[in-house]
């Protein structure tokens, strides 16, 4: 079945760490460039995140996610660096075109942030199921239904999508034209998403049943099919890093 | 010992005009295996999610009457504190997979979660389906990847996991083929050695004839008869009621070929079998 979660199955010790410590690390690196704004603490944190990232060995899977953002990146680049109102130092000119080191500079640390952030969530993202984490936070106090909820959006959205296709054959095999110019698309539409809608609802009526004769409900304390998983480092780990950022503050008031 | 008894029961759908249910009686003893059958729309499923709190709780709706599970009154008590006693597997497996497990063995877990089973004793009755139901090979698949008969068992699986005293299932072997329903109908017979009460809707008449002790017979939402398989599928008029009895019964009807000392024709292939090597001698 295909998933629309990112996870990716490896052996490295970034996956043995529990996903609240990978949480705990995602502040950790949003919060430490902010309280301490240095391009060399940025260019830190991003390296810490990236050599994790290789340590898990999952670099690759991070390049479809960051030449997305590297998209985004560049528009914001060139316009900061040309329209900047701050800008006054001229860089270089090509033709009319001229770029300022201020809208440059700004531009740079904008990136270094989005890319810090990026890469730390990533570390996440990859390398953790998204039931793992669900069933971690629901161990920490998040309500079991909401817990319920963000993980089977990974197996139904998958699910209706494969009932999209199932429902756009059938309606082929009635003879009704899915192909062509915009118009024919759109009249092709509405007998589509109808039955969709409709099907889905039904099913999670039935679905909700199902979960309520299966104790969902119940106000006995839950148990776990698993252990918890526990790194051996990671109550070292979650202190080093709060103390990280205690540290930071405590810095940047001082200094 | 009466584990299940159902007074007087009468119900309606919400923004509907006509009773589901019309005035349901019976009562079913521990470890008895009831047989619910009747032609589509005449409250079969309604009258399943009635014994397990789904009617009223679920949809709400104009309610009447008792049923009493083990004692428990469900319409005093919740769908959850009844799950614990009653368990119930519907017709369509697909919607039965909860879509928050990713393999088999997790999915059959999640009702084990719920109620609170120790670790240990969870993956003992895990295994335990697993093999009744003939699924280990698949545990650790995506519950979605299954064929439409795994997934059937695997939803009786994970109700089964639970151990609830009686087990509704609803027309559970609509997607299986005759030897898939044939395990499912062993799997459920060990069930019942084991003393646990069993109600079955089906269309399969054969198979409830071989397996049930008695069959309730419905139509238009009203109990029609509760008896025997044999003498509900000796009456005259079946027909009328949109049920077919088994071919075994309806051979040795048209050959008026009763058993022995009875009133009643044979329902299972070693009555009918018997009762025609007499008649040939």
């Amino acid at each position: 079945m295909n998933s629309i979660s990112l996870y990716v199955e490896r052996n490295s010790f970034v996956h043995d760490i529990d996903p609240i410590t990978k949480l705990i690390y995602i502040v950790f690196a949003i919060l430490i460039p902010i309280i301490l704004p240095s391009f060399t603490i940025s260019f830190i944190c991003v390296g810490i995140s990236l050599v994790l990232l290789a340590f898990a060995k999952v670099l690759r899977k991070t390049v479809p996610v960051f030449s997305f953002v590297f998209l985004i990146l560049i528009t914001v680049i060139i316009i900061q660096g040309l329209f900047k109102p701050e800008n006054e130092t001229i860089l270089f000119q090509i033709g009319p075109i001229t770029m300022y080191q201020e809208g440059l500079l700004f531009a740079l640390t904008i990136t270094l942030r989005v890319i810090n952030i990026v890469s730390a969530f990533m570390i996440l993202v990859l390398t953790t199921k998204p039931s793992e984490l669900v069933e971690s936070l629901v161990r920490k106090g998040l309500s079991p239904r909401i817990g319920y909820m963000i993980v089977s959006v990974f197996q139904i959205i998958p699910e209706m999508m494969a009932a999209v296709s199932t429902i756009t054959d059938a309606q082929r095999a009635r003879g009704m034209e899915t192909e062509g110019n915009f118009f024919v698309r759109v009249k092709a539409f509405l007998p589509l998403i109808g039955p969709v809608v409709l099907g889905s609802l039904i099913n999670t009526k039935e679905r909700a049943m199902a979960l309520e004769v299966r104790g969902f409900n119940s106000r006995v304390p839950k148990t776990y099919l698993y252990e918890e998983k526990t790194y051996a480092h990671s109550k070292l780990i979650q202190s080093l890093l709060l103390l990280g950022i205690a540290g930071a503050i405590v810095w940047r008031i001082v200094s | 010992m009466k584990k299940l008894a159902v007074e007087g029961l009468k119900y309606k759908y919400p923004q509907s005009e006509s009773l589901a249910l019309d005035n349901i009686s019976f009562t079913v003893n521990e470890g008895e295996f009831i047989g619910i059958i009747g032609r589509n729309s005449a409250g079969k499923s309604t009258l399943c999610q009635a014994l397990v709190g789904l009617v009223p709780h679920f949809y709400k709706g104009a309610y009447g009457g008792k049923v009493l599970v083990d004692g428990l009154e469900v319409k005093t008590h919740s769908i959850a504190d009844i799950a614990l006693k009653v368990g119930m597997v519907f017709q369509n497996p697909f919607t039965q997979v909860t879509g928050s497990k990713m393999s088999v063995y997790e999915e059959i877990a999640f009702g084990l979660e719920n109620i609170g089973v120790p670790r240990s004793e969870m993956v003992q009755r895990i295994d335990e389906v697993l093999k009744m139901f003939k699924i280990e090979h698949v545990k650790d698949h995506n519950p979605f990847d299954l064929s439409g008969g795994q997934m059937q068992r695997m939803a009786i699986a994970s109700i089964i996991a639970m151990r609830p005293e009686i087990i509704v299932l609803d027309e559970p072997t609509s997607q299986l083929d005759p030897g898939g329903s044939e395990e499912v109908f062993q799997a459920v017979q060990s069930l019942k050695k084991q003393g646990i009460t069993i109600i079955m809707a089906e269309h399969k008449m054969e198979k409830l004839a071989q397996y049930c002790d008695r069959i309730l017979l419905l139509d238009n939402g009203k109990a029609v008869d509760y008896d025997t398989p044999e003498k509900i599928f000796s009456r005259d008029d079946l027909e009328s009621y949109g049920v077919a009895a088994p071919v075994y019964t309806k051979v040795c009807k048209a050959l008026g070929a009763k058993k022995q000392g009875t009133n009643t024709y044979p329902v299972t292939l070693e009555e009918a079998e018997a009762v025609l090597k007499e008649i040939r001698r």
